[in-house]
């Protein structure tokens, strides 16, 4: 081999950090949002779409609960890292509803279960749920 | 021709494919593509193309029920735009939402006009509806205006405030509202109303898609504000 070819230059380096950081990030976003059936016909559950923004002070939860009862909402602190937030639905919901015929289940209830990565205050927590999108706010915890 | 591809709160692919099935519009082609998924899908037990055209006479729809993915967007907008002129379309509407934050405390989303050209942009103002003056488009209505606007085809983007990642059936279906009323195609859009809950169940998982794809295309510059001075 010769020289020319063995040495690479400083652009060829920076082309093999950027493509590996390009295969960090997309493993990093593959694994934010896993694969697999947004349903659990065990647990007769739909998953629920939810999103979490952390401010300085607060931890902000949404969910989008479509159908559901809003009287039937539970959140609940699962440890200091972990949230699962349930409602039951007006009516349950069969795969046949939704025009497929080749799976069988029934679902009464939507779930979305969120880590949260800094420590919150789960005793104050504080909900609101306005035309099915629900929203929990937490302060955070002080270090 | 009217372009509602996966994007914010689904909103125009929700309002797009409400009007095919209410205009009972036809399936006329198809793309296909190396660059997209291995992906057919079913409806009524037959296979389908997940980006396909549909259209009568008087209007062409395009829909994707799939997440363009990013490295292939640039392509399927180019190649949506070149069909389009090669059939002569008079414009293109892409429809879409603009991510609002406190989407949840609007009552009723407001709707706003993006234009290739002042002729357009004024046709659009005196029809009502307020325009962007200033601010970013990402994703598939930013390719489908720079495309149109390359190959002089006339181009509008009609865009209503709604979630960015949870679908917005009430969102799509003002968009689609305005855009009956500005270019005089009747729809009723009490159905898609009344149907809203049931699209929010059934569009989990193409949201859950397509906010992969936004993250990946940094749709979240459309909150930034530009600077030209």
């Amino acid at each position: 081999m010769s020289e020319k070819q063995r040495k690479r230059s400083i652009f060829d380096v920076m082309n093999e950090y950027m493509e590996e950081f390009e295969t960090l990030t997309d493993e990093l976003m593959e694994s934010s949002f896993p694969e697999g059936p947004s349903w659990n016909t065990e647990t007769c559950c739909l998953h629920a779409l939810s999103n979490v923004s952390i401010t300085p002070r607060q931890v902000i939860i949404t969910a989008d609960l479509p159908n559901i009862e809003p009287e039937t909402v539970k959140v609940e602190a699962v440890d200091k890292n972990f949230i699962d937030i349930t409602a039951k639905m007006k009516k349950k919901v069969r795969f046949t509803d939704l025009g497929i015929y080749h799976r069988q289940g029934e679902f009464s209830s939507l779930r979305c279960q969120d880590r949260i990565h800094v420590a919150f205050d789960a005793e104050k927590m504080k909900i609101s749920c306005k035309g099915g999108i629900l929203e929990v706010r937490f302060p955070r915890k002080k270090k | 021709m009217l372009i509602g591809l996966p994007d914010v709160g689904l909103v125009g692919l929700i309002a797009t494919s409400y009007l095919i099935t209410e205009l009972k519009l036809e399936e006329i082609a198809y793309m296909d593509s190396d660059l997209l998924p291995p992906v057919i899908v079913l409806h009524r037990g037959l296979p389908h193309a997940p980006l396909r055209i549909y259209g009568n006479q008087n209007l062409i729809a395009v829909i994707s029920e799939l997440a363009v993915p990013v490295p292939a967007i640039y392509f399927v907008m180019r190649e949506i735009v070149d069909w389009g002129q090669a059939k002569k379309v008079k414009r293109i509407v892409s429809m879409g939402g603009i991510p609002v934050e406190s989407r949840q405390a609007i009552m009723e989303p407001q709707v706003f006009g993006v234009a290739s050209n002042q002729e357009l942009l004024d046709m659009v103002t005196k029809k009502g509806l307020s325009v962007i003056n200033e601010g970013y488009i990402v994703g598939p209505q930013a390719l489908s205006m720079r495309y149109s606007i390359s190959k002089k085809v006339s181009a509008v983007a009609i865009l209503a405030q709604s979630f960015y990642n949870y679908p917005d059936p009430e969102a799509a279906a003002i968009a689609l509202k305005e855009f009956s009323r500005i270019f005089e195609i009747k729809v009723d859009i009490s159905k898609l109303l009344e149907k809203g809950e049931e699209i929010r169940l059934k569009a989990r998982d193409i949201m859950k898609r397509t906010q992969q794809e936004m993250k990946r295309m940094k749709k979240s510059q459309e909150y930034d504000l530009p600077l030209y001075v």
